[in-house]
């Protein structure tokens, strides 16, 4: 077997040019609306945050005092503390679009942000393992 | 592994075969076999060759599973400047894919499934669901290419669906076991990243390769 061909050329640039048209379409569609955060711990709703530009404040997790929140003044959420050993939840940075997430897996803490009036029926609607949104 | 224990065997089986001289060392029993899979001298008595073949497979298994750990451990120790936190190369796939192309099907299937074994006991359940999830997942689809495509593929082409694969079924575990996750918005990054993954993989095995032939397994 080669190690390449021509064709994975093609192959590599119809993948490369869905994710960016995924990405416009994504973004676009949900780019500018209201949103708030929902947290879960291990799969239980146990906060929501409405996400408004304004003061800087923490929320904490009150399932896990290790693990701290904060959302900025311009609106967006954010991990800034946690102890799990790779902190990618911390890493993932700021979330501001409806569909975003991070998740602290080994803590079992996951913020996801939704339109603050739900998903709508045009919206791009595949959520994966919901249930009931 | 039980490497250690099997060796006379494979010495014992090699020298009653082909009459060659039996060298020291299991390395040099071993580098005697052919590459393409056909284990067994004809002359050899059919046991002696049976044995050695299941002695030589479980070798092959357990070298294979141990690269696929000092893979994942070198990667570790190594962080990648990207933009995307948590996204790997996962270059443990490289063992498994070895093991894919060149020993079996159930070879490639037992080294994925030690793998995540191994991640769940010392990383704990979930990091080995994950990893269990997105490997088996990735081999299925790797083979599916293989089998569908054949000649017409290659380790890129295979290396990218599996790695798009491995990233999709740890997608899909991490929204079953926590919550829904809104798949648009990291459709994007399951592509790319697995396209960026699947090239160094390939590479990296192709790379891979000719040391492994000179090792003559």
């Amino acid at each position: 077997m080669k190690l390449f061909r021509k064709t994975d050329i093609l192959i590599i640039t119809v993948i490369i040019v869905a994710a960016a048209a995924i990405w416009y379409f994504y973004s676009s569609a949900v780019s500018g609306r209201p949103v708030r955060a929902e947290i879960y711990y291990w799969s239980d709703l146990v906060g929501t945050v409405e996400l408004v530009p304004g003061q800087e404040r923490t929320i904490p997790v009150p399932q896990d005092e290790n693990v701290v929140l904060q959302v900025d003044a311009d609106g967006s959420i954010r991990f800034i503390q946690s102890d799990c050993p790779d902190k990618i939840c911390v890493r993932t940075g700021r979330l501001y679009l409806a569909g975003q997430s991070a998740a602290c897996l080994p803590n079992g803490i996951i913020v996801k942000i939704v339109p603050a009036d739900g998903w709508r029926a045009g919206d791009p609607d595949i959520v994966i393992g919901s249930s009931g949104e | 592994m039980n490497g250690g224990s099997d060796r006379p065997h494979m010495g014992a089986a090699k020298g009653s075969g082909s009459g060659s001289i039996a060298l020291n060392g299991c390395d040099h029993g071993l580098s005697e076999r052919k590459i393409n899979g056909t284990l067994n001298d004809p002359s050899a008595m059919e046991n002696a060759g049976e044995e050695s073949h299941r002695t030589r497979r479980l070798a092959l298994s357990g070298m294979m599973f141990a690269l696929a750990l000092v893979l994942s451990i070198v990667e570790n120790s190594i962080p990648l400047p990207l933009p995307v936190p948590g996204v790997k190369l996962g270059l443990s796939n490289i063992a498994v894919m070895y093991a894919m192309f060149f020993l079996s099907k159930g070879q490639a299937y037992s080294i994925a499934v030690l793998k995540g074994l191994f991640v769940l006991v010392t990383r704990g359940l979930i990091a080995g669901i994950l990893s269990l999830t997105g490997g088996i997942l990735s081999l299925t689809v790797m083979l599916i290419v293989m089998v569908v495509f054949r000649d017409r593929a290659s380790y890129t082409a295979v290396s990218i669906s599996g790695a798009i694969a491995h990233n999709t079924g740890q997608f899909i575990a991490v929204s079953f076991i926590y919550t829904g996750m809104y798949l648009w918005a990291y459709l994007p990054v399951l592509l790319v990243s697995g396209v960026v993954a699947g090239i160094a993989t390939a590479v990296l095995l192709r790379v891979i390769i000719p040391a492994f032939e000179r090792l003559r397994l």
